[in-house]
């Protein structure tokens, strides 16, 4: 019986819902005249309590879900109101105004190169490395097996400062090589560095040179360390670099610390190596230099004489940069033209 | 240095074009930095026959020749007076360029036409010799291009860099040439029993083969009196090692031949008479420096002595260049007994040189030592292409086989007769003997280089070999002086080998977790917060100027300076980033209103005798409207100095972010003297538990108008090894405020220089735990009273706030700001 009138309510409310006009006023007087507190459905649970256990239960519950199923067509028909009330037409916006925009900073483009090519050393088990940029005479030259007098001291044109520590004066370090020595005395083989850093040359500034650089090297010393591991890492790392496949060529070149001593070049990344302006037609572009340790550099970091074999190779950050944006002056690095930093 | 070609050709028997040898030296050898055709053009320039020769009738100097061409017959006017009839000329025809850019045009001189031009040496570009017209072979075909009848050849320069290793013996044509034979597989032939002088001048001579001059000279003395010289080469401190004088008379001085000349000037040399330049040529071909004495003007009292000696202090001596030297006892010389005659190994003297009326010569082939003649030309500032040699340590065994060969060039060019010679060498270079270890070649190179082959390569370069067990005996040639060790030979077999067949092979090596650079990775995340800031990086010099240190009130710290900066402007190196930040500051305010940069790098003291370098962070703000303006600039009003405000602001930012507690940091005032580079009204140290890790400021306004930078700049410095330390606490975790909390605004006026963190320490010290944050909102300063306004919030952890509670705090907050303070609090 009541069960009968419950779902004769519920066929009615469903009836008279599709019949209205939908507004919120409508929805509110419906829900009123069928679930407030006079409506008929009140009425009906109010009846329940006299009526046995087994029917009570039966029945609330059904009147009870008969009521929620009420609130929640009234509801999702409110929610349809309110969304056809919604005309995106009346709230258009000319999306070509420009933005607000937040101040963005930007690395110099020293910077973007050398995070790059950190990770992927590091991710090849690297650590990275550094030391003093005022060196002293012993790890900027002899350490390095150039020793006082020697005409490789002319190499490079080194920054001398107006202060000596022991005999010799001391400079600004005309190479990251200078670290070698400073972590090997401390370190013991195997060993695999990276040294990034600023190093000075005393050379006269012009679009491929600048007295203030930035340097990059790697070091591996072990046991069983050659001149194939060295070509095969420098072949993974720019072909990592470059996102392209990269073969390196060594040609024979000196160095006081190592020995023996390579200049090295990769394949063009412009041409892949077939030859076009950027590598004057030649198909390699030279990077850096390299080599395997001079043992005298192992016995200056106090390590015995050919126990172990490393290479070394470095090259500069600036000339990378330059590949990679195709910057035509080395000066603006070091320029602080925020027209220049503000494009990386 | 400068090579041709056509000399490295001759040497070396190569048949290779310049392209593939350049190739090929690039690859195994040295760098060759550039090529460069020499081509000989005489377009237009034929072999003519003189008929006739009469006077002109206008001129006296000039003559009208009627010269036979071949196919036609032509009337020249020519001023020389050394032409012949039946000679046989260059003739420059109408509209040819000749090669010093005159152009033969028709011409009528002096009322006589002329159809071409007869040529000198100088006016086709040989040389200086203006002395009359070329009369060529009698031989030459009438007709023909001249080019061929001038004993001039095209050629190919090669610009090589030599570097250390390869000075000793590179540096010279024979050098090269032996690395082309080795590289083409074949056994250099070269010593100087087997000289081979061009063919031009070859004659009959062509098979002749010359030892060691048996002639002892009767009338030249030689001593050598550096005392440690006796004990041997370079490597031992002589001064001298060995000295050869060789006496040649009747010495016709005059002009080298056409080939030598071409010679010398391929390798950048100008040629000057045949003595001088057989010195050139046998130097650039053989890498052994040679000088020549006028022997007349070295006698000394009738005898001919060279005595090699240290000068003494303050000697003086005047060079070839007419340059007046003083010298000291470190330099030698070479001297006739008495007179200083040169400095050895670096240039001769004015007194004893070559000149036209030169009969006898006295040649020198010595060896100096290297770390002494660098020293002696580095202090006196003279730089020669013998010094250039000599400071590389070469070989002093390679006196002997030059001396030879400058005996016969100057019996062919000079018609000299040789008197005799005499060698001072007391100790004689020997080969080095190096213990090759077989295994340790493949391992060093990473290839299996079979024995066979590592014995042909070392033979090819004049390297004996003999086989004991796996090892090998290496007796290198004294003119290899790099070669000393195994690592030296393995390049040598390496790169003859061809590195370019060595396989790319992953290291062997074990990996081990490498040990992250805490300073450095640390350093790198605050550029990436700085950048997320909005500042852009900048790469600055680590130098600046004197007036930079001054302008900007460092002149009071110790500077290191540069022994010779690029210039002034960079004598200094840097103890605070901040000047070269004003220079970009002021740069960029020509495009920019506003600007936001930073820089990370490292500043260097000197210490007593070590060197202290700091890393630090310099952040620096200009914004758009801040102009400096001193009657604005109020007491604790943040309108009036934005710039400071923003940036103190971005600091606070960046110090949470690397997880430093709010709590534990401070800004304490400074007291600054009114010229410090820093605002002394606008500064404060950045504390941390304490500890300074740096300043904030603006920049004195003093200090910006000597940059002329118009808008206020602030500057934060930061130390970022300390600020490492510090941000290195882990974070801990506090619980979020469960319950609902309260907010309270205050605001209040003070008239005295009551500070903002007074009054937040001390609403904090009265609210006690309930009090979870004071922010200021609004600061403002009016009729000599600064106004505050703060949000005050309350909570408690465990439970719902009552209003009456907070009402009972805010109460006794007032009462204490009011006592404590005297501030006025707005109701």
């Amino acid at each position: 019986m009541l069960k009968e009138k419950i779902e004769n309510l519920k066929k009615q409310f469903l009836a008279e819902i599709e019949k209205i006009r939908p507004s919120d006023e409508a929805l509110f007087e419906l829900e009123k005249k069928y679930t407030g507190r006079k409506s008929e459905f009140i009425g009906i649970l109010k009846s329940l309590k006299d009526l046995s256990q087994e029917e009570k239960k039966q029945i609330g519950e059904l009147a009870n879900n008969t009521k929620n199923q009420i609130w929640e067509i009234i509801k999702n028909k409110r929610q349809e109101i309110s969304e056809n009330s919604f005309d995106a037409e009346k709230e258009k916006i000319d999306v070509t105004i420009p933005g607000k925009k937040k101040s963005v900073g930007h690395f110099n483009p020293i910077s973007l190169v050398r995070r790059d090519i950190e990770d992927i050393f590091v991710s090849m088990g690297y650590e990275i490395a550094d030391g003093p940029e005022v060196e002293t005479g012993w790890y900027n030259f002899d350490a390095l097996n150039i020793p006082k007098d020697h005409p490789a001291r002319d190499m490079q044109d080194t920054f001398f400062l107006d202060a000596e520590a022991g005999e010799e004066k001391l400079s600004m370090r005309s190479q990251t090589s200078a670290v070698q020595a400073r972590y090997m005395e401390k370190n013991k083989p195997p060993l695999r560095i990276i040294v990034p850093g600023k190093c000075y040359r005393r050379e006269a500034t012009d679009t491929t040179h600048d007295h203030t650089f930035y340097q990059f090297e790697a070091l591996i010393v072990g046991e069983n360390v050659n001149v194939g591991n060295l070509k095969f890492t420098a072949q993974e790392f720019f072909s990592a670099f470059f996102k392209q496949n990269v073969t390196v060529r060594l040609r024979p070149s000196y160095f006081p610390f190592v020995e023996p001593g390579f200049e090295f070049d990769i394949s063009c990344t412009v041409c892949g190596g077939k030859g076009c302006r950027a590598c004057k037609g030649g198909g390699w572009l030279e990077i850096g230099g390299a080599g395997m340790v001079n043992q005298n550099v192992f016995v200056s970091a106090g390590y015995p004489r050919n126990k172990y074999q490393g290479f070394a190779w470095g090259f500069g950050l600036e000339r990378l940069a330059m590949m990679r944006y195709k910057i035509d002056d080395v000066r603006l690095f070091h320029g602080g033209d925020l027209r220049f930093v503000k494009q990386f | 240095m400068k090579y041709s070609y056509n000399w490295l050709k001759e040497l070396s028997d190569t048949k290779l074009s310049p392209e593939k040898a350049r190739e090929l030296l690039t690859m195994h050898s040295l760098e060759i930095e550039g090529m460069e055709e020499k081509k000989w053009n005489f377009d237009g320039v034929v072999v003519g026959k003189i008929l006739e020769i009469k006077k002109h009738p206008n001129a006296d100097k000039l003559q009208l020749t009627k010269v036979d061409i071949g196919n036609d017959k032509l009337d020249i006017v020519c001023g020389a007076k050394n032409i012949a009839v039946e000679d046989k000329v260059p003739v420059a025809l109408v509209e040819t360029k000749l090669p010093n850019g005159i152009e033969i045009k028709e011409a009528e001189i002096r009322g006589e036409k002329s159809f071409g031009m007869l040529c000198a040496l100088d006016e086709l570009g040989l040389g200086t010799d203006h002395s009359g017209i070329y009369i060529l072979d009698s031989k030459a075909k009438i007709g023909e291009p001249a080019k061929k009848y001038l004993g001039v050849e095209d050629d190919t320069i090669f610009e090589i860099k030599v570097l250390p290793d390869r000075a000793h013996d590179a540096t010279s044509h024979v050098g090269v040439a032996r690395e082309i034979s080795v590289l083409e597989n074949r056994n250099f032939e070269y010593d100087f029993d087997g000289l081979k002088l061009p063919a031009s001048t070859r004659g009959d001579d062509r098979s002749s083969t010359r030892g060691w001059p048996s002639k002892k000279s009767k009338k030249l003395t030689v001593k050598i009196e550096d005392k440690k010289s006796a004990q041997g080469g370079s490597a031992s401190g002589g001064l001298c090692s060995r000295y050869i004088g060789a006496v040649m008379e009747d010495v016709e001085i005059k002009d080298s031949p056409s080939w030598m000349k071409q010679r010398l000037e391929a390798s950048g040399i100008r040629p000057i008479n045949n003595v001088v330049d057989a010195t050139n040529y046998v130097m650039l071909e053989l890498g052994q420096p040679l000088h020549a004495f006028d022997a007349e003007k070295i006698s000394n009292k009738n005898k001919l002595q060279i005595i090699v000696r240290k000068a003494k202090d303050k000697e003086k001596l005047v060079l070839l260049d007419e340059s007046i030297l003083e010298l000291n006892n470190s330099d030698l010389l070479i001297t006739n007994g008495e007179t200083p005659l040169a400095l050895a190994g670096i240039m001769g003297g004015k007194d004893s040189g070559i000149n036209e009326n030169t009969k006898t010569i006295i040649l020198e082939a010595a060896n100096f030592n290297a770390v002494n003649i660098r020293r002696s030309r580095t202090r006196l500032g003279v730089k020669t292409e013998s010094s250039d040699r000599f400071e590389k340590d070469i070989d002093p065994n390679l006196a002997e086989k030059a001396i030879v060969r400058i005996i016969e060039v100057l019996e062919h060019t000079a018609d000299a007769k040789l008197e005799g010679v005499i060698d001072v060498y007391p100790n004689k270079i020997k080969p080095c003997k190096i213990k090759l270890d077989l295994e340790y070649v493949d391992n060093l190179l990473g290839e299996n280089i079979p024995k066979k082959e590592v014995i042909k390569i070392l033979n090819l370069l004049g390297i004996k070999t003999s086989l004991s067990g796996n090892k090998l005996i290496a007796e290198t040639p004294t003119c290899r002086v790099d070669l000393k060790t195994q690592e030296d030979l393995i390049e040598e077999i390496g790169r003859i080998w061809g590195y370019e067949k060595i396989e790319p092979r992953p290291l062997t090596e074990p990996v081990i977790p490498a040990k992250i650079n805490e300073i450095l990775s640390f350093e790198r995340k605050l550029g990436e917060i700085a950048v997320g800031f909005g500042f852009d990086e900048m790469y600055n010099y680590s130098f600046y100027s004197e007036i930079d240190a001054k302008n900007c009130a460092l002149d009071g710290i110790k500077h290191f300076e540069l022994s010779s900066p690029m210039n002034p402007d960079q004598k200094y190196v840097r103890v605070s980033l901040v000047p070269n930040i004003l220079k970009n500051i002021k740069t960029n305010l020509k495009n920019f209103e506003s600007l936001n940069i930073f820089e990370i790098g490292k500043v260097y003291y000197p210490n007593n005798n070590a060197v202290e370098e700091k890393r630090m962070l310099v952040m620096a703000q200009v914004l758009e409207k801040d102009p400096v303006n001193f009657a604005e600039a109020k007491h604790g009003a943040s309108k009036n100095a934005e710039t400071f405000y923003n940036l103190k602001g971005t600091v606070e930012n960046l110090l949470e972010k690397i997880s430093v507690d709010e709590n534990s940091i401070s800004f304490n005032e400074v007291k600054l003297p009114k010229n410090h580079l820093a605002h002394a009204g606008r500064s404060a140290e950045i504390l941390i538990d304490g500890e300074k890790i740096g300043m904030i400021g603006e920049i004195n306004p003093i200090v910006l108008g000597k940059y002329k930078i118009g808008k206020r700049v602030a500057i934060c410095e930061l130390d970022t090894e300390k600020l490492l330390k510090i941000s290195q606490k882990e974070i801990v975790f506090k619980s979020l405020q469960k319950f609902p909390t309260i907010t309270r605004d205050i605001s209040m006026l003070a008239k005295g220089e009551t500070k903002a963190i007074e009054i937040q320490k001390l609403i904090k010290k009265i609210g006690g735990s309930l009090v979870l944050s004071v922010s200021m909102f609004d600061v403002f300063f009016k009729d000599g009273v600064t106004s505050f306004a703060y949000h005050i919030e309350f909570g408690a952890p465990e439970r719902t706030l009552e209003n009456k509670e907070v009402d009972e705090v805010m109460e006794k907050i007032v009462v204490g700001l009011e006592k404590e303070l005297g501030l006025e609090i707005r109701k």
